[in-house]
């Protein structure tokens, strides 16, 4: 504590003396900007809501105008006669903003300023990149010669390079998250040619582990979770996107390719599987499934996040601070930060995901592999064939059909109201014992409940709704490729906005509507089947309202093709006209529960209040256009038909020649059988392939609105896709949407996307980026302690091509990054946080790379990439108690363990591993003594311990100085000193006798974890070698790279 | 004398780390030994309190769900003449529902079933069939009828009653307070959250650590949530066949290691490494204790109940609250779920009150006896209130309640509240305020007034702005509730 005041104090003397000091040329960005922003900008700044006195001090000339500055006037300038003000209504800042008053070095400083002209200048990160310099000149001399000369500058002096065990380890943590093997130190260490370190860095960036350890950091930015978050948390399958990352960065993906396919994958020309399965970084959001929820609240949530995850990811900028009203320290509009949300939202989404079954929210990816996509194509085809076949039947029957018609004569005005195919009519004419009548099927009826009563119907009576019962029927589980049919008389007493007829589903949001439905919305009917509302189903709308307060005959029709052309809405006995709603449907609508047709009401949606519903009848097959007729008229279909060919319409003669081929011709009838069978086949394995959810643009934009005060709510002014104007301009020919948005982005005018970027890979590197607010690259935020080092490397990284690999190997080859990491006491004491760069990089390991040392160390670790979450032994201690993978998935490598938002990992969450529940571009690193607990305690940690105890008594055959120096080699890299293996020595030696006298403690020690015990150690041997190994692996340069 | 005879007379930690046989560098020792460490929160916020504090620590009783204030501390006997009768249009005015009611198509009245009585001085109107022991202690408590938010889920109603704002991950209350004052304790943490177990556990809402993260502020002002089965603190415990005696050789060991490498690097992380292990040693004695009740006398037993002895119930939890509140830590977080009665308000309710009634007075009782009342502030109440409706079916004798943020009741006690004040008043449906709102931004800047913080002075840099828990719409400390 002591240190840090001392530093302060040193700190604020350097910030008295410098901008004071006589002829010094006062810097806007670097002493005045910060003052502006800190006191004067949150009233007088960009945000024009908040604008007070209609001043503002963020832009020269309005400041000029107000008569705040007069330039090279400083007494004569409001401003600085506002700040030296004692009177308590014109001081600034006021009083009442609590913000303190300046320090008189704060006004010299505003004062010399105006003095020298009170030049504003564009904030830094605002500023374009220059392109490198015409020199030969490496970028890796070039930097080291920046960070030379700051040093210089501060009378410092850049420290020797570190040693090779040092360097080794720090390399292979830096690029791989893994500690180097034995052999690995002993290959290195004695490779003296010159070239022996960079041969080094080659191989850590060619592992495979290189891009597990790359994926770390951007899951962290991606809020890359395994379960929805919020208050359900439901798991969720989003790992083939986490493997897509490894791969990505495993193949040395250029960055701009990479933000590309991952902001805008769907919409590259003939996208593949795989940057279509990119773009799942913009879902990977929480999501809410909380019943009662209102779904446009969380949808703009969503959006939002996605807006924040982007500004956060790549602009490096606190966007959201703009959602409710203009920005106010940056020059970021309202208006602005919904011209962003108008390109995150234009997907066919919902903003509640399905409670009752586990479809992945839309829209979604259907991920094959080669085989499974060849199946689905063949079956497809097969299908479409027969589809075919179909038309060119269809015109070989139309001849039978005449001939056919020619011969019903006296047959056809027969009564016969029966249709074929019909499988349940209920007339609603009276309740016996509170059951309805079916006359189809005598034995299944159905229940009238609750408020739903009988009342005077069309034909006898009808069943009127409360709007909160259900009237449950026994039938009407139909899949997507049965063709089906419902007819019923209904009549509203109102305009309903919104209300359901009848439908097949377990419930509106909290099932995502899976099933089928009838509902008048917006005073229309409309026919549905639905997987996932809103982007997986097949929906018509009638053009007109329903009349009120009339007796309207409805029948349905669905033909078993999952294509919007397969429904059929007719009203009155005629075709209704329609539009089509959604005609996407690729999946099962069955399942999810509710799996009988329900009227009047579903769970948590608006029933049919005080609706009418009569004479409803179900169908197992589509009813052609001559039955609905047939049905509003209460004839036969048989009456219809007519036998002069040569006095009706085209229309009618159509009509009846469907109805003869649906209902009389065998040849039509195997033919749609066969049809049945195909598609059934096909959906079958289609309804079997994983989905995981991604961005597919709509064809036409969503409206956007500015939302005041950021409420859903509240939609103010309409606008659309855009990009801040104070950044770079939108290229010219780019569309307006996220793959314009990401061309933007890797524009090289761009003059934030580079920055960002580079800076965030030196903070994995060095532990705070050159910009230590890695997230905020406004004028709120930290300054560049090396802006050249930035700049530099900037331009380098978009000239290589955005080679990432390169970049890293730039940086790690660079003197800056091989020096020593521990300077003397001065230097460490007065830039503890390492801003100058006097020393190498030094902190704590993250999560992942302790438990991952740990395992490495103990030869435990499973070096296999990706596939599924797995459950280390931690997660049986979570929040949400998950027994520890099967197998060897408590080994495998920390990025796999499963990612449950409300019951993360407690150890990882212990060493700072952020919750995921947000975009994080920064962890923290503190020290608790949690983390000693679990270090020491942890079943992961104790096993490894013990399986490492084992290794080295066995290496060194029970000798305990070679023990000791085996141990140190796999945990800290290098070799014991002798008072190092003499300390050891003692407390195995203790700890052994201990154990001998405690053998029922020592079994009891060994017997933790799963990894079975090697008998040819005596016990107290191997539980002794076990507390060695735990001093080792607690040991503090086992967790900090130095 | 052997090494094993030495580990008994090491046993105490006072000998182990006064002893002078420890192996750690005398320098780290004595900041070990001294008042302060960093390692918990220990130091200070930015300013530490602004003004000398009323209340030193809270122990903070959430009731999961949202309580419906109607049933419990709003009296509304001109309701049983609304029975079955549909809410006026001019009450619900508008009002946003959720989408579990939205559809249905009546909103017909559910008087409360429960018998009603003044208690104390203060004559304060409440449930005395199912809270009679509560009503006791009418006079000691704040009674506030007239809370109000914003959020009609329970998710981001949870969390913008604790942290402010209703997308979870701001800091929460306790975070603030750990951040604003330390620990009092350098053995334990600042901030301790205990879920407790209903007796009845129809419909909990999911309780996780998101609720009490630090958000932006430090993350060792998180909440450290003691487990009620299994290790209390995560791995706590030893493993099997390791006594504290052998580990404590271990750890003076590995300590011995750090100290030379601390000599050889000078790298002042490996001193604070030191002290995470020694600390981590003394929390393995002290937890232990901490957790184990059966030290307590019978008086308590008595007094709290025998379901006291059973670990995980609320009057379990409450008692333990006590004895962290002892044993200096600053802020105590209770959670008791299924509070959420959308139906069978008749069924449930009784459970509930049964669970928390005798422990709620045993806990204000035990402090004022331990004279610790007046500077601990004890606070309870749900994320939001009920509808006077009622959700699905209507009997006089049973009915359901969906969520309603307009109004409801929460109540504090001791650490500067002012006992047997009724603050805030409804219209006759329970429904809208009529009298001195409180927001929970107002709340909020109560117990932070409480705790001897200025709201809009009490922030936190973040993301280039002072944050604060009131966020940037007005609070106001209500004087009237404040002795």
């Amino acid at each position: 504590m002591k240190t840090c005041v001392l530093n302060v104090v040193l700190m604020l003397t350097a910030m008295l003396v410098h901008p004071v000091k006589g002829a010094d040329r006062v810097s806007f960005n670097h002493d005045v900007r910060p003052i502006l922003s800190d006191k004067c900008f949150f009233c007088h700044g960009p945000d024009s809501e908040r604008r007070e006195a209609d001043l503002r001090l963020d832009d020269r000339a309005a400041a000029i105008e107000a008569g705040a500055i007069n330039v090279n006037k400083p007494d004569a300038s409001e401003l600085i006669r506002r700040v030296l003000s004692t009177d308590e209504d014109e001081q600034m800042p006021p009083p009442s903003a609590k913000l303190g008053h300046l320090s008189p070095q704060e006004i010299e400083t505003l004062k010399a300023w105006i003095e020298q002209g009170a030049v504003y200048e564009n904030h830094w990160a605002f500023v374009p990149l220059k392109p490198l310099p015409e020199t030969d000149q490496s970028v890796t001399s070039l930097i080291d010669e920046a960070v030379e000369r700051g040093l210089e500058k501060r009378g410092l002096t850049r420290q020797p390079e570190a040693d090779r065990h040092t360097l080794i380890r720090r390399l292979s943590f830096d690029l791989t998250g893994l500690p180097p093997t034995p052999e690995d130190i002993e290959t290195f260490v004695s490779d003296k040619s010159p070239e022996a370190y960079e041969h080094l860095v080659d191989r850590l960036l060619t592992s495979t582990a290189y891009g597990e350890k790359m994926a770390v950091d951007w899951l962290d930015i991606a809020r890359y979770a395994d379960s929805y978050g919020f208050q359900v948390d439901r798991e969720r399958e989003m790992w083939p996107w986490r493997d897509w990352v490894i791969r990505a960065f495993n193949e040395n993906k250029p960055f701009d390719q990479f933000l590309t396919e991952q902001l805008a994958g769907d919409l590259l020309p003939d996208a593949t599987q795989d940057q279509i399965l990119a773009t799942a970084f913009n879902r990977l959001h929480q999501q809410e499934s909380e019943g009662g929820s209102v779904e446009e609240e969380y949808r703009v949530e969503y959006v939002c996040d996605r807006v924040q995850t982007f500004a956060t990811a790549f602009l490096g900028l606190t966007f959201e601070c703009s959602r409710c009203h203009d920005h106010k320290y940056d020059p970021i509009t309202q208006k602005e930060y919904y011209q962003l949300f108008a390109m995150f939202q234009n997907i066919d989404e919902a903003g509640l995901y399905s409670f009752f079954t586990n479809s992945p929210p839309t829209p979604a990816l259907e991920l094959t592999d080669a085989a499974t996509r060849e199946r689905l194509d063949a079956l497809q085809q097969k299908v479409e064939a027969i589809e075919k076949s179909g038309k060119e039947l269809k015109a070989a029957r139309a001849a039978v059909f005449d001939e056919w018609v020619k011969t019903q004569s006296e047959s056809l005005s027969e009564e016969k109201t029966t249709l074929p195919g019909e499988l349940a009519r209920f007339p609603l004419d009276e309740v016996t014992g509170g059951k309805l009548a079916n006359t189809v099927q005598a034995d299944q009826l159905a229940t009238l409940a609750g408020g739903n009563q009988i009342v005077p119907g069309r034909t006898g009576n009808a069943v009127q709704f409360s709007g909160d019962d259900a009237l449950n029927l026994p039938l009407g589980n139909f899949g997507r490729h049965e063709p089906f049919s419902v007819s019923l008389w209904l009549q509203t007493p109102d305009v309903k906005d919104r209300a359901v007829v009848f439908h097949r589903s377990r419930a509106w949001t909290d099932a995502a509507s899976r099933g089928y439905e009838l509902l008048i919305e917006e005073g229309r009917l409309k026919w549905s089947l639905i997987h996932f509302w809103p982007g997986n189903a097949i929906s018509i709308r009638a053009v007109d309202p329903v009349p009120v307060g009339e007796w309207l005959q409805v029948t349905v029709t669905y033909d078993g093709s999952s294509r919007a052309d397969g429904l059929t809405l007719y009203v009155n006995g005629q075709p209704a006209r329609v539009d089509v709603i959604k005609d996407n449907l690729t999946k099962e609508i069955t399942g999810g529960g509710g799996d009988n047709i329900t009227l009047g009401e579903r769970f948590r949606d608006r029933g049919f209040k005080e609706g009418l519903i009569d004479d409803f009848r179900v169908f197992g097959r589509e009813l052609t256009a001559l039955e609905a007729t047939a049905i509003h008229d209460e004839v036969s279909a048989e009456s219809l038909l007519s036998v002069d060919e040569n006095s009706e319409a085209t229309e009618d003669r159509n009509q009846q020649f469907e109805w003869y081929l649906s209902t009389i011709d065998e040849e039509w009838a195997k033919h749609l059988k066969t049809l049945q069978e195909s598609r059934a086949e096909w959906y079958q394995a289609a309804d079997g392939v994983k989905g995981i959810m991604v961005m597919r643009e709509l064809p036409e934009p969503k409206p956007a609105y500015v939302l005041f005060r950021g409420e859903y709510t509240q939609r103010r002014e309409e606008v659309f896709a855009g990009t801040p104007a104070a950044l770079s301009p939108f290229p010219e020919d780019a569309p307006r949407n996220r793959l314009g948005l990401a061309q933007w982005l890797i524009d090289p005018q761009h003059p934030l996307t580079a920055r960002v970027t580079v800076n965030r890979i030196w903070q994995s590197l060095f532990g705070r980026g050159i910009v230590q607010t890695a997230e905020d690259f406004g004028s709120q935020g930290a300054r560049p302690s090396y802006p050249e080092v930035l700049d530099t490397l900037s331009a380098g990284f978009i000239s290589s091509g955005w080679d990432v690999k390169q970049l890293l190997k730039t940086i790690v080859m660079s003197q800056t990054y091989r020096q020593r990491s521990i300077a003397d006491k001065k230097v460490m004491e007065d830039d503890p946080g390492n801003e100058w760069l006097a020393r190498g990089p030094r902190f704590r390991l993250s999560a992942e790379m302790i438990r991952d040392n740990a395992l490495a160390s103990a030869g435990l670790l499973v070096q296999r990439t990706g596939g599924p979450p797995v459950n280390p032994y931690e997660l049986s201690e979570s929040f949400k108690p998950a027994a520890a993978s099967g197998g060897d998935g408590v080994y495998r490598r920390s990025l796999y363990t499963r990612w449950r938002r409300t019951g993360p990992p407690p150890a990882m969450i212990a060493f700072d591993a952020p919750r995921r529940a947000v975009c994080t571009a920064k962890r923290e690193r503190t020290d608790s003594p949690l983390q000693a607990l679990v270090l020491l305690n942890g079943e992961q940690y104790v096993e490894a311990a013990r399986v490492l105890g084992e290794h080295v008594y066995l290496e060194a055959d029970g000798d305990v100085p070679g023990m000791i120096e085996a141990g140190f080699l796999r945990c800290l890299s290098r070799r014991p000193d002798a008072s190092e293996v003499e300390i050891l020595s003692a407390l195995y030696r203790e700890q052994l006798e201990y154990f001998r006298q405690h053998s029922e403690g020592a079994e009891q020690l060994l017997k933790i974890g799963r990894a079975p015990r090697d008998a040819a150690i005596p016990v107290a041997e191997a539980a002794a070698a076990t507390v060695l190994a735990q001093a080792l692996l607690n040991h503090d340069a086992s967790v900090v790279k130095r | 004398m052997s090494l094993f005879e030495n580990f008994s007379e090491l046993q105490t930690r006072r000998q182990f780390f006064a002893g002078g046989r420890s192996i750690v560098g005398s320098a780290a020792l004595a900041s070990l030994l001294g008042p302060a460490s960093s390692l918990f929160g220990s130091e200070a916020g930015p300013s530490g309190p602004h003004f000398a504090p009323q209340a030193k620590r809270v122990i903070y009783l959430h009731m999961v769900g949202g309580p419906a204030q109607m049933d419990l501390f709003d009296y509304k006997p001109g309701m049983q003449d609304w029975y079955d009768k549909d809410l006026p249009e001019s009450i619900r005015n508008g009002q946003r529902l959720t989408t579990m009611t939205s559809g249905q198509a009546r909103f017909p009245v559910a008087p409360s079933k429960f018998k009603f009585s003044q208690a104390g001085e203060c004559g304060m109107w409440m449930n005395t069939e199912l809270l009679p022991n509560l009503a006791q202690k009418a006079d000691k408590i704040c009674w506030m009828r007239s809370l109000n938010t914003e959020a009609i889920n329970h998710e981001p109603a949870i969390a913008a009653l604790q942290t402010g704002n209703q997308v979870t991950g701001r800091p929460c209350l306790g975070s603030w307070a750990s951040y604003g004052l330390g620990a009092d304790n350098e053995n334990l943490p600042a901030f301790v959250v205990l879920v407790a177990v209903p007796s009845n556990r129809d419909q909990e809402q999911a309780i996780s650590g998101r609720l009490w993260s630090a958000g932006y502020l430090p993350g060792k002002h998180a909440g450290v949530s003691f487990r009620s089965k299994g290790d209390p603190i995560l791995y706590i415990n030893n493993p099997p066949g390791v006594p504290q005696a052998l580990r404590q050789r271990s750890i003076e060991g590995l300590n011995q290691l750090n100290n030379i490498n601390f000599q050889q690097f000078g790298d002042p992380e490996t001193q604070t490494r030191i002290q995470q292990y020694e600390m981590a040693f003394r929390m393995q004695a002290s937890v232990p204790e901490l957790t184990d009740i059966t030290q307590e006398s019978k008086h308590t037993f008595e007094l709290y109940g025998e379901e006291a002895a059973k670990p995980g119930t609320f009057a379990n939890t409450v008692l333990m609250t006590r004895r962290l509140a002892e044993r200096g830590v600053r802020f105590i977080q209770v959670y008791h779920n299924n509070w959420d009665h959308h139906s069978n308000v008749a069924g449930r309710m009784p459970s509930q009150c049964k669970d928390i009634d005798r422990p709620c007075y045993a806990l204000l009782e035990d402090l004022e006896q331990r004279g610790m009342l007046d500077d601990t502030l004890v606070i309870w109440g749900g994320e939001f209130g009920r509808t006077i409706y009622t959700q699905g079916k209507l009997s006089r004798e049973n009915y359901g309640r969906d969520h309603h943020p307009r109004c409801f009741t929460m109540w504090m006690a001791g650490g500067g509240a002012k006992g047997g004040t009724i603050y805030g008043e409804t219209d006759d449906f329970s429904y809208n305020i009529v009298k001195d709102p409180v927001h929970i931004r107002d709340f909020h800047a109560t117990i932070l007034h409480l705790l001897g913080f200025d709201h809009e002075r009490f922030t936190y840099k973040y993301q280039g702005l002072e944050q604060k828990l009131t966020g940037v719409l007005p609070a106001h400390v209500i004087n009237e509730l404040i002795v």
